[in-house]
Parts: C-alpha cells; sequence; structure tokens
C-alpha cells in the first residue's frame, strides 16, 4: 500500500505507468492526468498538486472529461438540460427521467483557470459586454456562443428572483444573445411572522409554507419543461427515485466529509474534497458513475485514517473555508502553509443536506431548495458556519471572496463578524482570482499570518 | 411615521391607506449625503439606505430584493439589532407564483405598517388613495414628452414625496441633441446630471431611470372594474376586483424593470419611446456594483441601435468632472456637423 502524498502532475506521470504495470483498472473516462493539458490546454494542472491514490485519479479523470462526456451522451440521443444557478435542484429532477442529462453551464466559471486563460473566455465575455466587473462565471457566456466546450442543452432553466445578480445579469444577457431560458422563481427565504404556518427545512432552517409552496409551485413548472422535454411525465413515483438515488450521493459525501474533516490529520487533501463536493450539484453529468467515483473516495480516506495515514501532519491549522475558490491552486496552498480543511461552506450546502424521503417528492425537493444558503439572509448562513466550525473544532476561518461576486460585498463581513463574536476565532478575507500566481506571495502572507495567529492561540 | 420606500415598486398607496407617510427614499434631505468611502464591491446607493436607516431609528425604511446589494444590504442593516426595516419580496419573473409572492408580500407590509402605528384601511380609504395616485401617475405620463428634464424629475419626486402633481415646466424648442436617461435610481443629489447634459449639448427627452418616467408605470387601469371612489355603491362593486387586488395587480403586472426575469418588458417599454422622441443616444447611468443595470450595457446597443454611454455613480453625489468631459465628447459625437 502506498503512503498518502501528494504528486505534481510529472510525479503522476509516472505514478500512472506504475499504476499500470501493476494492473489497475480504470473506467472508459480514464487514463494518465497529463493528457488533459495535451488534449484539453487545461494547462493550471501542471502547477496543482494531486492526491496520489487511484480513487483521486478517478476523480480527476471524471471531472476532467465531463465536457467529452455529455457530448458522447448527445450522440447517443440522449437530451441535455443546462440547469443554472440553483446548484443542486434541477438536477435532481432531470436525472429522474429517463434519457435526460444535466449539468451547470455555470461550471464554466473554472474553465479560465483550468486553461490559465489559454481559452481567452473571459476577454470574449467583455467582447459580449460582461467585464471584469462580473464574477467569473461569465466564462459561460462565450461557452455557449463557441460551442468548444459543454455541448449547448436542449433545455435551459434558471433559477432567479432571490439570487446573485452577477449570475442573473449573465443569464439575461445570454437569453437576450438568443438562448432561451426558462426561469423559475425562488423567493428570498425569511423567517415565518407570528401566525404563519412555518415549514421544517434542512439545515436548522425554517421557512413559511407559503414560500415553500411557491417553490413547490415553481418546480412543479420545471417538472412539466423537463417532462416535454423527455416525452414522460415525471410523476411522484419517478421523482421519489430520483432523490433517493440524489440521497445516495449525500449520504455519501456526508461521510467523506466527516471521515476527512473530524479526521485528527486530513486524509485527503482540500482540493479533491473540493472537488468532490462539487459532484454533489449535478453529479457531474453521469449519476451512476459518481456515486462509484465517491465510494472509491471514501474507502481512500476511510483506509487512510484506520492506518493512521495522512497527506498533512497532526499540527496543521484546522481552517474553516467559505466560498469556493476561482484557482484550484488556492487549496494547495492552504496546505503547503501548513493549513488543512476541517470544514467548508461553498455555497451550496442545501445540496449536501439529505433531501426528506418522508414528505410528498416535489414538497421535499422545494424545502431543499429554499435551504439554499445563497436566498436566505446571511445571517442564516453565518449561523451554520458557526456550528460546523465548532463542532469540527475550527482554530480559523477563511472566507474567500469570487472576484466581482455581488454577494462578496456584504456577506463575508457579516459572516466573519459572526465567527469572531460567536467563538472569538481569527478570519481573514481572500480576494482569489481565476489564476492567482500573481497575487499568491500577497495571499500566501495573509494565509501564513492567519496560521501563526491560531497557532500563537494553542498555547495559551 | 414617515416610511421611506427605496423601490416606486413598492405602493406608496399602501403606506398611505395605513395613515402613515410615505416617501421615496431618493429625495430624502440626508440620503446619499456624506458616505463615506466603500468596502469594495459595495453598492454606494444600498450603502446609503442601510445609512439612513441606521441614522433615521424614528422612521422605518422598506428595502427590496430586486437587487443583490440591497437584499444584502437590509441583512446588513438588521444583523446587529431589529430596526424599522422591512424587506419586500420583489419577485423577478411575472408568472402566477410571482404575483402570489407579491400580493403576500403587500399583506405583509400591511401588517408590519399596523406595527408602526398605522391602521388597517377600509377599502374606501385604499380606493381613495389609490383614485389620487392613478390620476397623479396619469398626468406626469402625459407631461413627459414636452417637458423639461430637471422640472420633470422634480415632479416625479414631488409625487414620491407627498404623492402630488406639479406640473412640469415645458421644453424650450432647441437644437440640443435628444438624449435617453435610463438606469438606476437618481436621487436629487444628482440632479446636476441633467444641467451638465446640457451643458454639453444634449438634452434629456426620456428618463428612464428608476426615478424618472418609469417609475410612473403601475397603473390601475387595467383593472379599473373597482369603483373610482368611495362613493360608490355596494351594488357597483359586486363582481369587481377589491381594491387590494387591483393594487396588487397594477404593481406587479405594470412594472418595468431591468431586474425581471426575462426582462422584455423593459425593452417593449423603451423602444417605442426612443423611436417617438427621436432619441439619438442613451445614457446609461448605475452605482458602481449594480450588476443588473452594468449588464444591459450591450444590451441596450443591440436593441436600440444607438450608442450608449456608461455612466457610474460611486459615494459622491453629482457629476465628476471626468463624466462631464465624458459626457461632452458623448453630446459631440451625436451633433451632426
Amino acid at each position: 500500500m502506498t503512503a498518502p502524498r501528494k504528486l505534481s502532475l510529472s510525479e503522476w506521470d509516472n505514478r500512472y505507468a506504475e499504476l499500470h504495470r501493476a494492473g489497475l483498472r480504470e473506467p472508459a473516462y480514464g487514463g494518465p492526468l497529463r493528457r488533459h493539458v495535451e488534449r484539453e490546454q487545461d494547462f493550471r494542472l501542471e502547477q496543482l498538486q494531486f492526491d496520489n491514490s487511484p480513487a483521486a485519479l478517478r476523480l480527476w479523470n471524471f471531472l476532467l472529461t465531463e465536457n467529452e462526456r455529455l457530448h458522447q451522451a448527445r450522440a447517443r440521443g440522449e437530451k441535455i438540460v443546462g440547469a443554472m444557478k440553483d446548484l443542486g435542484t434541477i438536477p435532481v429532477m432531470a436525472y429522474a427521467l429517463p434519457g435526460l442529462r444535466a449539468f451547470y453551464p455555470d461550471g464554466a466559471w473554472w474553465t479560465p483557470c483550468l486553461m490559465e486563460g489559454s481559452d481567452k473566455l473571459l476577454q470574449q465575455a467583455e467582447a459580449l459586454g460582461i467585464d471584469a466587473s462580473f464574477c467569473p462565471v461569465r466564462a459561460m457566456l462565450p461557452a455557449f456562443q463557441n460551442g468548444e466546450h459543454f455541448p449547448l442543452p436542449d433545455l435551459l432553466l434558471c433559477s432567479t428572483g432571490a439570487v446573485c445578480d452577477d449570475f442573473s445579469a449573465i443569464a439575461q444577457r445570454l437569453e437576450h444573445l438568443g438562448h432561451a431560458i426558462f426561469w423559475w422563481e425562488m423567493p428570498r427565504r425569511r423567517q415565518p411572522a407570528a401566525g404563519e404556518t412555518a415549514c421544517a427545512l434542512a439545515g436548522n432552517l425554517t421557512a413559511p409554507k407559503s414560500q415553500v409552496d411557491c417553490v413547490r409551485a415553481e418546480l412543479q413548472r420545471a417538472s412539466g419543461a423537463l417532462g416535454q422535454l423527455a416525452g414522460r411525465e415525471l410523476d411522484a413515483a419517478l421523482l421519489a427515485d430520483g432523490i433517493r438515488a440524489a440521497n445516495q450521493v449525500r449520504r455519501l459525501l456526508a461521510e467523506l466529509r466527516q471521515t476527512v474533516y473530524a479526521a485528527p490529520a486530513a486524509p485527503l487533501p482540500a482540493l479533491e474534497l473540493l472537488v468532490a463536493e462539487m459532484l454533489a450539484l449535478h453529479f457531474c453529468s453521469d449519476r451512476e458513475e459518481c456515486i462509484a467515483v465517491l465510494e472509491d473516495l471514501l474507502a481512500e480516506a476511510r483506509a487512510r485514517r484506520s492506518r493512521n495515514q495522512f497527506v498533512s501532519g497532526p499540527e496543521a491549522v484546522r481552517i474553516f473555508w467559505v466560498n469556493p475558490v476561482a484557482d484550484l491552486r488556492a487549496m494547495n496552498l492552504l496546505e503547503d502553509l501548513g493549513g488543512r480543511i476541517c470544514g467548508s461552506d461553498f455555497m451550496f450546502t442545501h445540496a449536501l443536506d439529505l433531501i426528506p424521503e418522508d414528505l410528498p417528492p416535489l414538497e421535499a425537493l422545494a424545502r431543499t431548495a429554499l435551504a439554499d444558503p445563497m436566498v436566505g439572509p446571511a445571517s442564516d448562513r453565518a449561523a451554520r458556519i458557526v456550528r460546523e466550525c465548532h463542532a469540527n473544532g475550527a482554530e480559523a476561518v477563511v472566507v474567500s471572496r469570487i472576484p466581482g461576486a455581488s454577494h462578496c460585498a456584504r456577506e463575508g463581513e457579516i459572516i466573519r463578524g459572526s465567527v469572531r463574536q460567536t467563538l472569538n476565532l481569527p478570519t481573514i478575507e481572500l480576494e482569489i482570482p481565476s489564476v492567482c500566481d500573481a497575487l499568491q506571495p500577497a495571499l500566501g502572507s495573509r494565509l501564513q499570518a492567519l496560521m501563526e495567529t491560531a497557532r500563537a492561540r494553542r498555547t495559551k | 411615521m414617515r416610511v421611506y420606500l427605496t423601490s416606486p415598486w413598492i405602493p406608496a398607496e399602501w403606506v398611505r391607506a395605513h395613515g402613515l407617510e410615505a416617501r421615496g427614499i431618493w429625495f430624502a434631505d440626508t440620503f446619499r449625503q456624506d458616505t463615506p468611502p466603500l468596502a469594495g464591491g459595495v453598492c454606494a446607493f444600498a450603502e446609503s439606505v442601510v445609512r439612513l436607516a441606521e441614522a433615521q431609528p424614528d422612521s422605518a425604511v422598506v428595502f427590496t430584493t430586486a437587487c443583490d446589494q440591497l437584499r444584502r444590504g437590509f441583512d446588513a442593516a438588521t444583523v446587529c439589532e431589529p430596526t424599522r426595516a422591512f424587506l419586500f419580496n420583489l419577485p423577478a419573473t411575472q408568472t402566477p407564483a410571482a404575483r402570489q409572492i407579491f400580493r403576500a408580500e403587500l399583506a405583509r407590509l400591511g401588517q408590519f405598517l399596523v406595527t408602526l402605528g398605522g391602521t388597517a384601511p377600509t377599502p374606501e380609504i385604499l380606493r381613495h388613495e389609490m383614485a389620487q395616485s392613478d390620476e397623479v401617475r396619469r398626468r406626469l405620463r402625459a407631461a413627459a414628452p414636452p417637458a423639461a428634464a430637471r422640472s420633470y424629475a422634480e415632479s416625479v419626486a414631488r409625487f414620491h414625496t407627498d404623492g402630488s402633481f406639479a406640473a412640469p415646466t415645458v421644453l424650450d424648442p432647441s437644437p440640443a441633441a435628444p438624449l435617453a436617461l435610463v438606469g438606476g435610481p437618481l436621487g436629487a443629489k444628482d440632479w446636476k446630471l441633467f444641467d451638465t447634459m446640457e451643458a454639453a449639448g444634449g438634452r434629456v427627452v426620456l428618463n428612464g431611470t428608476l426615478t424618472g418616467e418609469r417609475s410612473l408605470c403601475p397603473t390601475f387601469d387595467g383593472n379599473a372594474g373597482w369603483p373610482p371612489d368611495s362613493a360608490a355603491a355596494d351594488h357597483q362593486s359586486v363582481g369587481k376586483p377589491k381594491p387590494f387586488d387591483a393594487l396588487a395587480a397594477g404593481y406587479i403586472d405594470n412594472l418595468v424593470d431591468v431586474f425581471q426575469r426575462p426582462n422584455t418588458r423593459f425593452y417593449a417599454w423603451l423602444k417605442p419611446r426612443l423611436l417617438d422622441r427621436h432619441v439619438r443616444g442613451i445614457v446609461l447611468w448605475h452605482f458602481t456594483g449594480c450588476d443588473l443595470w452594468r449588464a444591459e450595457w450591450q444590451t441596450l446597443r443591440e436593441v436600440s441601435g444607438l450608442p450608449v454611454l456608461l455612466l457610474e455613480a460611486d459615494e459622491a453625489a453629482g457629476v465628476s468632472p471626468r463624466d462631464a468631459n465624458r459626457l461632452q465628447a458623448f453630446v459631440e459625437m451625436l451633433t451632426p456637423a
């Protein structure tokens, strides 16, 4: 059994050859990581450190072949659904229908990072009227226009209302450019008033029944559009099956998070955990394979924990990380500087929570959608972060700002204020662009200062 | 009790019918006064709303969810201690669910107003307020095309301040380049923009900002089944919409803004006016950090076929020398040699 270690891409070339000689069996999308640089120009891989396990190899290959697999699905006659913004709701419905495959075009926000800007998507977005004052998700716009990344969806659905202005504005621009969008309303979640019937949501949240009813009605409309595309009604039985399958993914992720975050040191690196968590959103376009990928990762994490083998030392500072990073390299950087992740809120905690299976399926999905941390008050999000920091023994909190994202202007301070006031933990806010190399010294200094502060508090 | 509204899509009639004073926040004396340097990405308008809510605890402020900045501004204003602040969920779509949300929010706002000391209105009182504001809006809409820009802005402000009508002065015929001004809220502190545009050789013939002609779109004409005054006999009301329903429908069905999804209604409103008034260029006014308006820049150009100048407002009210210069160059470009 090979000890856990982080490898550069070059080191993975050798590791892959070694695994291959030893009889490594891979799924159809498998192969050496190097090929993603050569074929897809994913140059950022050359700057990243990867976990050395076959499970991690499978995870990366699964992630990096998504567009290719979507094109293959289209060629097989499957219908492609583009879900936008809701992060974890519409795909549960789409995958419940045979012949549909859903993905988030929003995911194109990582393309400028992976391709280190060689794709020029951000510049093309600017030419389409969306400049650098918007979040990197603007890369989605030219990706739709040039068709060089994901296949153009047969149906596009976008949640709107209490969502990020950046995304909503970019999606509207997309529609003006000729891509029809099915918009569905997401109200801003609020506490039930006195006398209002309350509904329990995931994450210790509640909302008025009237809001749940509204979301359910909107999801019913979306269900009609999906059913029409599939040529088959999305009835309660099908959706219930879809929810059970989604929950299988969510359970695996919950176990994986618990195994890694609660361990005395990290059995898997932060970067692989970030990618794994992202699979909750749309199962990276293949629900069954997603389950297999997560099972492998979980088995690896458990095995390492049982052998007391870790990728970080026990002295690593336990960091709770808020918001996804536009540059994946930031996760490596944190570990290089002596930190480890012990908890995360990558803006879609509602996609990690189990969807109730004891409620009518559409009602259950509506309640889960309404628990989205981004549609409610920042104080709700902060309260969950505080709870998880406390439960996982976080020593510091990093709020990672997304450049140009409208929600980041205010909520970071509210979250940090809550963390300071409740737990008295050190926190910092960092802005991480799509390729952070130029800022790495400054980012590193700030992260280092945070680690030092956290370590100094241990001795008190 | 004074209730500041941050959007013209919140019915001021509803507040007045509760016996409270409804005021458009854009025209408050202390609004956008001494806004300190802003944290990165924070919109100056939203920040000014938050500051006013904090500085005037005796008044109430109604925020809306129309944009992230205001929505999260409400979070910031209420995170430490409850203030007299209310967040009105303005739906983005035009679906049955959206209409239901608007109605429910209106009812919830009514409950909030009662907690402030207001009185739940009788149908007659509400009808009266609706009839009055409908009439003023109708007169202001009719007065728009020939009105002088600044005077018209003052008249609209008067309406959003006390609900009354003041006739705007009529624009003198002039060779100045006809311009449309569209975008977010343009408060009293920013009216200097009109003077700057005129000094540059342009004149605003269409004020499509949130606080201009566009804010006068709500109408109860389409729901005119409700009796026009309190003298209406009961039998006239049979089978007609109740005033509350007419109020909700009059707003949600006529709201014209770029936050709507899709925002086709905004362009359907804008296009014929650009043609009718022979507009030659558009000035897009938005606050720094306002993604919703900034993202429309290119679409505005494509839809209108006109040149569009993007003007960005920050914490300092008024027009910077740099923007005055840009305006001048823009107007020069539009003026035939």
